[in-house]
């Protein structure tokens, strides 16, 4: 086995021989990285962070309660960090000089994975630190575990692993946050494994400053009976690719992944979802929404494959995208690979403005056009986010996803 | 005077619908207006309400003064214009209570009204809510989200009291609804009716007239109003049919 510096030259030079991905790539057909180098320079991946100053209470949920684990700039950062004494943690950046072996298996590129690319490996070589946690057989967390990544620009490359032990029940939120103005990159993978009977809730907040590129991966692996719900917002960030890739190796495992794009100006959110039903009787459900204005661009990528043996596989899939300009855009595809006859898979995409007969009703009682329309948008999205569980992260979501459209003016009445 | 119509024409899809109505509704009175399918009855009542896709080529519709024609749907609604839809929409998400207090309060602002607190809406929405037997988890809920055909036309009913609008359409409320639920409707209307608001109920059926009584019948065939009379004119439509209306019209 190499060691782990042999890993990380391996992994970047496996990163410079293939390059950055273009849009000549299939997977990478509507998402173009080829400005990322007149953005931030030809050394792209080191660049140092701008002399802003993170405001941890500002970019913070506020009256989350919850465990805490901060990451600042790449590096953890103890002093503004609460971990429960239950899990164990260690940040990656210690665990590769403690327990180098460990910190391998995490970091090791893997280029047979699916939706597989060369940010990945160039992540690989590059992650400084991130959050190595292991939660133990039957042990259920009594609090969320709130990730916390903040950055002032610059690149940041993160690398999360979290397992949880058979039985295990856990919520963590995850959230990337800037407040700076210059452009920067951040490139993460979270890598989550659930045991037998595990429950993980994730939630994933993607809000990063406006000129920062997120390149992001969450890969799960469940065992039998396990059960993963993700709900993934996209609000931030200049340009934002996020990979899914969901395996259900073991018979009774269940997804569900959220998503919802909130979109303006001219940025640009990508999620390609991948989902293995490898193993029979495995429930998959998906639902993701987006709501784009100005000139933003949308894609979203589904893609299911039913495996040989999976039978009994029941999986649904749904994409509605609110296009609130004419020069926004979605580009939206869902894939089903079956190989099986004994499946039930559904899928089904919509794309289109607001509802004529919804809003002529609202103006009918005396919302004026453009409250109505606000109305109606809200509503959209907001199906997506009412499936979280606490109500100051769902709040917390809507704000920073509605302030940004136009003529949301009573954000605070909606929310009731 | 509350609604004088003259000559009115209006088409859909380039298609003459109404050709030519004239109908005047003074303040408190309740009309009927009756009429076989296709006559141009929701035409009218979508044009009163300021939907679009109806092309007025002719004529004008004056309320309490002003060129109703000109305003906006909100404008209307805001003026206590209200529609009572045949086909109430479902809008998932958008909560019943919160649309009925941003639309109450529209109105108030735009009358100089102050605005109404979460506490006297609450009040106001659950006194109202009584007056058609409509279940305070209705409230809640998103607007006509999951509701029967009867409870959708309840919560119209519901959303004009709490509206208190001065002129009511109301388009086939009695369409799709049983006995019971027709009763309930009719009595939250009867309730309803005042020296200042004029109510236009537009119908198939004389049934609805049995639970309120009208002071104008109208007859609308072919986008004009062929006859005009009081309650006996429905009884006789009930019994004989449109025909004889058209026959004595182009005699």
């Amino acid at each position: 086995m190499l060691n782990i510096t042999e890993l990380q030259k391996e992994a970047w030079q496996s990163f410079e021989t293939s390059g950055l991905p273009t849009t000549r790539d299939e997977d990478w057909k509507y998402t173009d990285l080829s400005r990322l180098q007149a953005l931030l320079g030809d050394k792209w991946w080191q660049v140092a962070a701008t002399e802003t100053a993170v405001d941890v209470t500002a970019l913070a949920i506020p009256e989350l309660d919850a465990y805490r684990i901060l990451f600042i700039n790449g590096h953890f950062d103890a002093a503004g960090s609460n971990i429960p004494t239950s899990i164990s943690f260690t940040p990656l950046a210690s665990l590769m000089q403690e327990k180098p072996e460990k910190a391998t298996e995490l970091i090791q590129h893997q280029p047979q994975a699916p939706l597989n690319n060369s940010i990945i490996a160039a992540n690989s070589a590059l992650a400084s630190d991130g959050a190595c946690i292991c939660i133990a057989d039957n042990s259920h967390l009594d609090k969320p575990l709130y990730i916390l990544y903040l950055n002032s620009g610059g690149s940041n490359h993160l690398r999360t692993g979290i397992q949880l032990g058979k039985h295990a029940e856990a919520e963590i939120i995850e959230q990337f946050s800037g407040n700076h103005t210059q452009a920067g990159i951040t490139t993460v993978v979270t890598a989550l494994r659930l045991h037998e009977g595990a429950r993980l809730e994730h939630t994933r907040l993607q809000m990063e400053a406006t000129k920062q590129y997120h390149l992001g991966r969450v890969e799960v692996s469940q065992q039998r009976n396990s059960s993963y719900t993700l709900h993934s917002s996209e609000v931030g960030g200049l340009l934002s690719r996020v990979d899914i890739v969901s395996q259900l190796q073991e018979p009774g495992a269940t997804s569900h992944l959220n998503g919802l794009f909130v979109a303006s100006g001219r940025q640009h959110i990508d999620h390609h979802t991948r989902i293995d039903h490898n193993a029979p009787h495995c429930i998959s459900r998906e639902n993701y929404r987006s709501v784009l204005d100005g000139r933003a661009h949308g894609v979203f990528n589904g893609k299911i494959v039913v495996a040989k043996g999976a039978v009994k596989t029941d999986s649904a899939q749904s994409n509605a995208n609110l296009l609130l300009s004419k020069e926004a855009a979605i580009d939206t595809k869902p894939e089903l690979e079956i190989y099986n006859d004994d499946v039930k898979c559904a899928h089904g995409v919509t794309v289109g403005q607001l509802d004529k007969n919804q809003l002529f009703y609202l103006k009918s009682r005396g919302l004026s056009g453009e409250e109505a329309k606000q109305m109606l948008t809200f509503a959209f999205a907001d199906e997506i986010l009412s499936k979280m569980n606490h109500k100051c992260v769902r709040r917390f979501v809507e704000k920073a996803a509605f302030a940004k459209l136009p003529n949301i003016t009573d954000l605070e009445g909606m929310l009731g | 005077m509350m609604l004088k119509i003259e000559n009115l024409h209006a088409s859909v899809d380039g298609k003459e619908i109404l050709k030519g109505i004239d109908l005047t509704i003074g303040a408190g009175e309740v009309h009927a207006i009756m009429g076989p399918n296709g006559s141009g009855k929701s035409t009218l009542s979508n044009v009163i309400a300021g939907r679009d896709g109806y092309e007025v080529t002719q004529g004008s519709v004056t309320y309490k003064g002003m060129d109703l024609l000109a305003m906006l749907p909100e404008e209307r609604a805001w003026a206590g214009v209200f529609l009572a839809f045949q086909y109430p929409v479902e809008i998932p998400g958008v909560n019943n209570t919160y649309l009925l207090k941003a639309g109450v309060n529209a109105s108030r602002k735009h009358r100089g009204e102050q605005e109404l607190d979460a506490m006297e809406f609450m009040q106001l929405v659950k006194e109202k809510a009584k007056l058609v037997e409509l279940d305070q988890s209705f409230l809640s809920r998103g607007v006509n989200e999951g509701f029967s055909g009867g409870e959708k036309k309840r919560n119209e009913i519901f959303q004009m009291a709490v509206l208190e609008p001065s002129l009511a359409l109301l388009d086939e409320t009695d369409s799709g609804l049983d006995i019971d639920a027709l009763r309930i409707v009719a009595k939250g209307v009867n309730e309803l009716r005042a020296a200042e608001r004029s109510i236009i109920m537009i119908t198939h059926y004389q049934r609805l007239l049995d639970y309120i009584q009208p002071d104008v019948v109208h007859v609308l065939a072919d986008g004009k109003i062929l006859k005009t009379g009081d309650k006996s004119l429905a009884l006789k439509l009930e019994e004989r049919g449109y025909d004889w209306v058209r026959e004595e019209a182009h005699a």
